[in-house]
């Protein structure tokens, strides 16, 4: 903005103004009383109000004191009171509320302005303006104003006029009332169109169509109905939500996820037209509710109104996003081609998937979103395409979406000391019944990555701590041969109410679980069994430790009072009887990997199989290692830490299954 | 120019007002004339483009005209033709004279635009 010129003195003179006016208004709400300075005060009552591009007129006729003072047999419109035409700006309107025959007190700053050729003449900068209530029925109106909806007439003026094509002056065309002016809580959940059948009217059902005649500025009354295909929360720029902590399972400090909001309720909602866009919501504490939306949402319509554009996506940009999309291509019913009749055998159902999207979001403080849980399912709704595992790793293709019911056996935290906790990865091994009754080539348990994007909510990750679950994977991700879980995948604990299950064999798993045994295939990163024979012993690695019998701790310290006594500072207690940890690495010879050099760590406590060889170790005192050699062992549960292909080594880690 | 008048100004075009006074400020307005009379306004946005607002009808060339004053009846006005008014009524306007030919190529030009 130039220096000294108009536009920077009117920036300074409206940023005094707002200030004015949002004390004013603290003061009135404070003291509840109209002012007793009444000199400068026009007193008005409304007798028609209309709003115009944005503005709302209000015919009034002015009123020389307080309709409080006066009976209500005198407050009959006079003919000789002056009529004026009062303009308030959108947001003193909307802090007004107000209804013909209402009476407001406009407080001093105002302006007067008298047209040329016009007889009323016009107030405007109404901004310290104040309803005023006229006392016996204050409680009723009160009431009455709470309940219903107001509804202005907007008056639309002619394109003919606004050219001045007819010189017919002041014949304001009057239109249809298509709007409300009302807020309301951001997301609602009964459908209003029933009840304001004028709302109906002004709804749309193409998505394009509104963004491309509102411009980036957002827009407000008009409505678009569209189906949600798909709920799912996303990871606001912030941070992460929380992961579970380690990976053993033991009794650790439960997860306090404190940290303020760090997901937002997402939406990818389809119009009439096969057009997608993602919409997001508000912001979440957590992901917890994102089941109970999924159920109650997905596949249902609802209307989205005053919308402000995030971004236009496109493929490139947001594969993420984009390989969700594809999954939902093509649609299952035909859809509109804009411009064309709608005879449903005209329908071209050959487009190619979309190439970009709208993302939208809300703008605060107005309503958005209103989901009608109480209709039927869109005949457009695509539920999640749910397939065996088996089915998954055969699959072509790459970033492709899929949906599967898994047990999970085992979990690993990501191990990177830079990445902090709440942002690793977790490794989830899982598998079904279509993967354990196979035999050859195909393993019996795979593993899935969850990416911190990937927003898991807090009954997951508790629940994957504690027990083997049975999980529903909506939307992960297949390609390179590996299944991740990113952003928009959504990992429940029940099967949604609406799937497909093409031939998929979702039977429950019988029988206890198998592993893969280790052979020669076997790769970093997986678990599998391992038997064999114990070849060596390596002693460098081998120690023990006291912990806490009964938290687990291993972290114990001496006494101080008593040297001889361990002390555990998370329960605050002396450890009368501590439980021996043990750790240590042997080798084994294994018949189904012969060439390897299998190295094992197994921990005392877990693995009863070497419990005796154990006990031996470090009850002798100098032991004999042969003694400890030619032990068979076997089956072990472990998990690959590495595999070494050039000293053909591979390091296991014995587990257990959840 | 009293503060009034300029409170005046944002209460009635609102978010129009200070963008067009800017406008003005810079003297961003320019009256077209050609040898028959006939009159069009350039406007240099403050993208650098040149927008051409109509003296005989209520209309500009620029693309929120056509979404909030044509489409949605939400503005009365684009701050171009705002700062057009204003830069009239402060005598602010620059002026060019230019050819019959020139003038319609402006006029013409912008129509192209639209189709």
């Amino acid at each position: 903005l130039c220096r000294g010129g108009l536009a920077e003195r009117l920036c300074r003179l409206q940023n005094r103004e707002r200030s004015a006016i949002s004390f004013w208004r603290h003061q009135c709400i404070s003291d509840g009383k109209i002012p007793s300075d009444k000199s400068g005060v026009l007193i008005v009552k409304i007798l028609e109000i209309f709003e115009e591009c944005t503005i709302q007129v209000a015919i009034c006729q002015q009123l020389e004191q307080s309709p409080a003072t006066v009976s209500s047999k005198d407050a009959v419109i006079n003919a000789g009171e002056p009529i004026l035409k009062v303009l308030f700006a959108r947001e003193t309107a909307a802090h007004l509320k107000s209804r013909p025959q209402d009476v407001i007190h406009i407080y001093p700053p105002w302006q007067k302005l008298i047209l040329r050729n016009a007889d009323v003449p016009v107030i405007m900068n109404t901004y310290f303006s104040e309803k005023v209530l006229p006392s016996e029925h204050s409680e009723t109106r009160e009431k009455t104003s709470g309940l219903t909806k107001m509804l202005i007439r907007k008056n639309i003026i002619s394109l003919a006029e606004t050219f001045r094509l007819d010189d017919a002056d002041d014949e304001l065309h009057q239109q249809t009332p298509d709007n409300q002016v009302a807020c309301a809580p951001q997301i609602h959940n009964n459908c209003d169109s029933k009840k304001h059948p004028l709302a109906q009217s002004a709804v749309n059902d193409s998505l394009l169509e509104m963004v491309e005649s509102q411009g980036a500025v957002g827009w407000r009354e008009a409505q678009v109905r569209v189906v949600i295909q798909r709920v799912y929360c996303l990871p606001a720029r912030e941070g992460y939500g929380s992961h579970i902590q380690g990976n053993k399972p033991l009794c650790a400090t439960p997860v306090i996820n404190s940290d303020p909001p760090n997901v937002r309720l997402c939406l990818l909602v389809q119009d009439a037209y096969g057009m997608f866009s993602e919409v997001q919501l508000q912001p979440l504490n957590s992901a917890d509710d994102v089941e109970q939306y999924c159920r109650r949402w997905e596949g249902k319509f609802c209307c989205l109104a005053g919308m402000k554009i995030l971004q236009r996506a496109t493929r490139g940009r947001a594969l993420g996003l984009f390989s969700l999309i594809e999954s939902l291509w093509p649609p299952v019913v035909p859809v509109k081609v804009p411009g064309q009749s709608q005879d449903s055998e005209m329908v071209a159902t050959n487009l190619g998937p979309p190439s970009f999207c709208y993302i939208l979001t809300v703008q605060s403080g107005e309503i958005h979103v209103e989901v009608d849980e109480e209709e039927q399912i869109s005949n457009l709704y695509q539920p999640p395409a749910v397939h065996g595992l088996k089915e998954i790793l055969q699959m072509d293709g790459c970033n492709e979406r899929c949906s599967f019911w898994a047990q999970v056996l085992y979990l690993r935290l990501q191990t990177k000391q830079s990445v902090p906790i709440n942002q690793r990865e977790i490794c989830l091994f899982v598998t079904d019944s279509t993967l354990q009754n196979v035999v050859h080539m195909i393993p019996k348990v795979v593993a899935v990555s969850v990416a911190a994007s990937c927003v898991l909510s807090t009954e997951i990750t508790e629940a994957l701590s504690v027990t083997s679950q049975l999980i529903f994977f909506k939307d992960a991700l297949w390609g390179n041969g590996k299944i991740i879980c990113v952003e928009r995948t959504v990992l429940l604990l029940q099967k949604p109410l609406l799937y497909s299950a093409a031939g998929a064999d979702l039977s429950e798993l019988t029988g206890p679980v198998r592993l893969d045994e280790l052979d020669s295939t076997t790769q970093a990163n997986s678990i599998c069994a391992v038997r064999g024979t114990v070849v060596g012993v390596n002693e460098s690695t081998a120690f023990s430790w006291p912990t806490c019998d009964r938290c687990g701790n291993g972290k114990l310290e001496l006494c101080p009072q008593d040297r001889g006594s361990l002390y555990c500072n998370q329960c605050s207690e002396v450890v009368i009887s501590p439980v021996l940890k043990m750790q240590l690495e042997v080798f084994l010879s294994c018949s189904s990997r012969p060439q390897s050099t299998v190295k094992v760590k197994v921990w005392h406590e877990m693995s009863f199989g070497l419990f005796v060889l154990i006990n031996m170790l470090l009850s002798l005192q100098s032991y004999e290692v042969q003694s400890v050699l030619g032990k068979e062992v076997g089956l072990l549960n472990c998990y690959v830490r590495s595999v070494t292909s050039r000293l053909n080594c591979i390091a296991l880690e014995e587990i257990v299954l959840l | 120019v009293p503060d009034d008048l300029l409170l005046g100004l944002k209460f009635i075009f609102g978010p129009c007002a200070v963008p067009a006074l800017d406008l003005v400020d810079q003297r961003s307005v320019t009256r077209v004339i050609s040898p028959s009379g006939r009159t069009a306004y350039q406007v240099l946005g403050s993208s650098g483009k040149l927008y051409t607002c109509y003296s005989s009808c209520h209309f500009c060339t620029c693309p929120a005209f056509g979404f909030s004053v044509l489409q949605k009846s939400e503005s009365l006005l684009c701050k171009h033709i705002l700062a057009v008014y204003l830069s009239q009524a402060m005598g602010a306007c620059q002026e060019l004279t230019v050819s019959e030919e020139q003038l319609i190529n402006i006029l013409l030009a912008d129509e192209e635009d639209e189709g």
